[in-house]
């Protein structure tokens, strides 16, 4: 069973908001859609959903025509950003709405909805009210009542965005594993996210998505290896990976005026010219014969440094292992991991990777 | 509080709340209790006797009583029925949807008197558009001189005079649900008749009830429409509780008595309106 999306274009105003989209998607098999805010992640599950109708384009499951089934025939499940759920209805009777949809048995009603709560944590609470629960309660209420449809899509439109840091940590170790519980049913899983982290942990394909086009698809490894163009590497990496203009002249790679490096011997190859150079944050390092820069901004992040940091027109971001406080316009000294240059064509497209 | 000239301050809004509201209850109380008619003006003392008359000798009480529900449920039923479907019909995106809104509002913007007035001639036997069309197909009904055609006549005047009510507080009430619950339905398969009778009317449950209540308050009031319509005829036939105790008060002037049936009226319909409540609620909330 398959999932195909042929040319699905969207443009309800000036501005596309799904450009030309074609993928195809295996049952049983988990993709992530990774993209900034309004990369039209939403809009691309609405409309697998049904409840947005795409300008062009067609959609087939199964052979069958998914356009002309109005959403609620569809056996779509779908979890939203916000939580969504009945406010007029106990947990148990949220969990119990698709099925009864269905007209299915009570006594199976009951030990489906059952199984849902026990998946998702929420055995206990069958008679509370939504606005009783915190958030993240209320989004396992959301998770459980599209668990307990069994349906053959799946829909996760960025389901742990709104939920404090712990919470989301949690709650996303617990979706890996009903993850692979699904597995089993043959559904397809499709999960929406603007976290490059998120996605590599989830460790399916990744689609990466922006201003409504595809940019790369491909599994988790291959994307943040190769990634396709200069833009998915900034969207596949957190912080975004450091991109900046750059000449290659007389086997030297020159950045600005002071930052110029000889050239690795991987890169020998490659003809004199314009390029984008691609630095992750990681692959900077504190070191005293390094380059001078100015840090602009400093923040910690649990164990790690985030510097902010410029040299005259090169700015970049680097991650520094350990925690430490730095003043603006404190000059610090970097140097970067050579092997791991990643080179781009000046229109973005990839030139060379380290992975390659 | 240590405050001495506090009940100063209170005396203002004491006195309208006492003079416009207390005092009149009270005195109904103790006229009801008095046999003040046209012969006899005046505060006496004669005991229980006309609520003994109230209760044991006057079936036209009764009747317009019953009459009165009968008028009321039908006539807000048919309001809430009516004013919820044109409210989800424009709640909607539809075409000329600000049209029909102001449209299905104009009948509450008319006096109810004067539409009423211009309904009688509507429904006159022999003059009006309405039977001069019916007379093509060889019909000349009755509409206000038959006792169940009367009754029909006065419902069809409410609830086009008051729908527009309800249709307003559906509106509101639709307008101000949560939109997320209705996606959610879609995608877990709720057709879009299901969707409204398992998520529209259950959200719509509190406002539904509040307008019912603040309509069936109302029309247990229905006194200018039958006033000016039949004038309670023919007979009696649609004569209502109030148009009862205006005539017995104000027509044949027996004050002390009028007292007593608005009084025992009015508790009738505090009590009733308390069980209507608790059983609305049990009803469409399901609690």
């Amino acid at each position: 069973m398959s999932l195909m999306l042929n040319h699905i274009s969207f443009k309800p105003t000036e501005e596309y908001h799904l450009n030309d989209i074609s993928l195809r998607f295996e049952s049983g098999k988990m993709y992530t859609i990774l993209g900034r805010t309004l990369s039209g992640k939403t809009t691309l599950l609405k409309t697998i959903a049904g409840l947005q109708t795409p300008d062009s384009g067609s959609i087939n499951f199964d052979d069958t025509d998914f356009l002309s089934i109005p959403v609620w025939k569809r056996n779509v499940a779908m979890v939203y950003q916000q939580f969504i759920n009945y406010p007029h209805l106990n947990v148990r009777d949220n969990i119990a709405f698709p099925l009864k949809q269905r007209k299915m048995d009570e006594n199976l009603i009951e030990s489906e909805v059952k199984e849902a709560m026990e998946k998702v944590g929420l055995i206990g609470f069958e008679s509370r009210k939504i606005q009783e629960l915190s958030g993240g309660q209320q989004q396992r209420v959301a998770l459980a009542r599209s668990l307990a449809k069994k349906a053959k899509i799946l829909l996760l439109d960025e389901p742990l965005v709104n939920l404090d840091y712990k919470l989301r940590e949690g709650l996303r170790e617990e979706f890996k594993k009903l993850f692979n519980v699904s597995d089993e049913s043959n559904s397809i899983l499709i999960y929406a996210s603007t976290d490059p982290l998120e996605a590599m942990q989830l460790n399916g394909n990744i689609i990466v998505i922006d201003e409504g086009k595809i940019l790369q698809s491909g599994t988790a490894k291959d994307v943040f290896e190769n990634p396709a163009t200069a833009k998915v590497a900034e969207i596949t990496n957190d912080p975004a990976m450091n991109i900046n203009k750059c000449l290659i002249q007389d086997n030297s790679l020159i950045m600005n005026d002071s930052v110029q490096i000889q050239i690795p011997d991987q890169l020998k190859s490659i003809p004199n010219g314009k390029y984008l150079v691609g630095i992750r944050a990681t692959d900077i390092y504190l070191d005293d014969q390094g380059f001078a820069f100015d840090v602009e901004i400093s923040e910690i992040s649990g164990s790690e440094t985030f510097l902010h940091l410029r040299n005259n027109n090169l700015k970049c971001v680097a991650t520094i292992e350990e925690v430490k406080t730095y003043n603006t316009n404190e000059v610090v000294k970097i140097n970067f991991d050579k092997s791991k240059i990643y080179l781009f064509e000046e229109s973005g497209e990839l030139q060379h990777s380290p992975y390659q | 509080m240590n405050f001495k000239h506090k009940y100063v301050f209170l005396l203002p809004g004491l006195i309208v709340l006492i003079g416009i509201l207390i005092f009149p209850i009270i005195f109904t109380v103790r006229l009801s209790l008095s046999g003040w008619n046209s012969f006899n003006p005046g505060l006496d003392f004669i005991g229980l006797k006309n609520y003994i008359r109230l209760f044991t000798d006057d079936p036209r009480f009764w009747q317009s009583f019953f009459r009165l529900s009968f008028l009321a449920i039908t006539t807000v039923f048919l309001q809430y029925i009516i004013g919820f479907a044109l409210a989800h019909m424009v709640w909607k995106d539809i075409k000329f949807k600000r049209f029909f809104r102001v449209l299905f509002l104009i009948p509450m913007m008319t006096t109810p008197v004067i539409m009423t007035v211009i309904w009688r001639t509507f429904f006159h036997e022999s003059l009006g558009p309405l039977n001069d069309f019916l007379s093509i197909f060889g019909l000349q009904p009755p509409w206000l001189s038959s006792p169940g055609l009367a009754k029909v006549s006065i419902i069809v005047v409410e609830v086009w005079q008051w729908t527009s009510f309800m249709f307003l507080l559906m509106l509101a009430g639709l307008l101000s649900l949560p939109k997320e619950p209705f996606l959610a339905a879609a995608v877990d398969g709720a057709s879009p008749f299901k969707k409204f009778i398992y998520v529209t009317f259950p959200l719509m449950a509190p406002i539904s009830i509040g307008a019912i209540i603040i309509r069936l308050i109302e029309a247990s009031k229905i006194m200018d429409t039958v006033f000016v319509l039949t004038s309670g005829g023919p007979g009696t036939s649609t004569e209502t509780s109030s148009f009862f105790i205006f005539i017995k008060g104000l027509r044949e002037f027996q004050m002390g008595y009028a007292a007593t049936a608005s009084f025992t009226y009015l508790i009738i319909m505090i009590i009733s309106l308390t069980v209507i409540v608790k059983v609305l609620t049990k009803v469409l909330m399901r609690e």
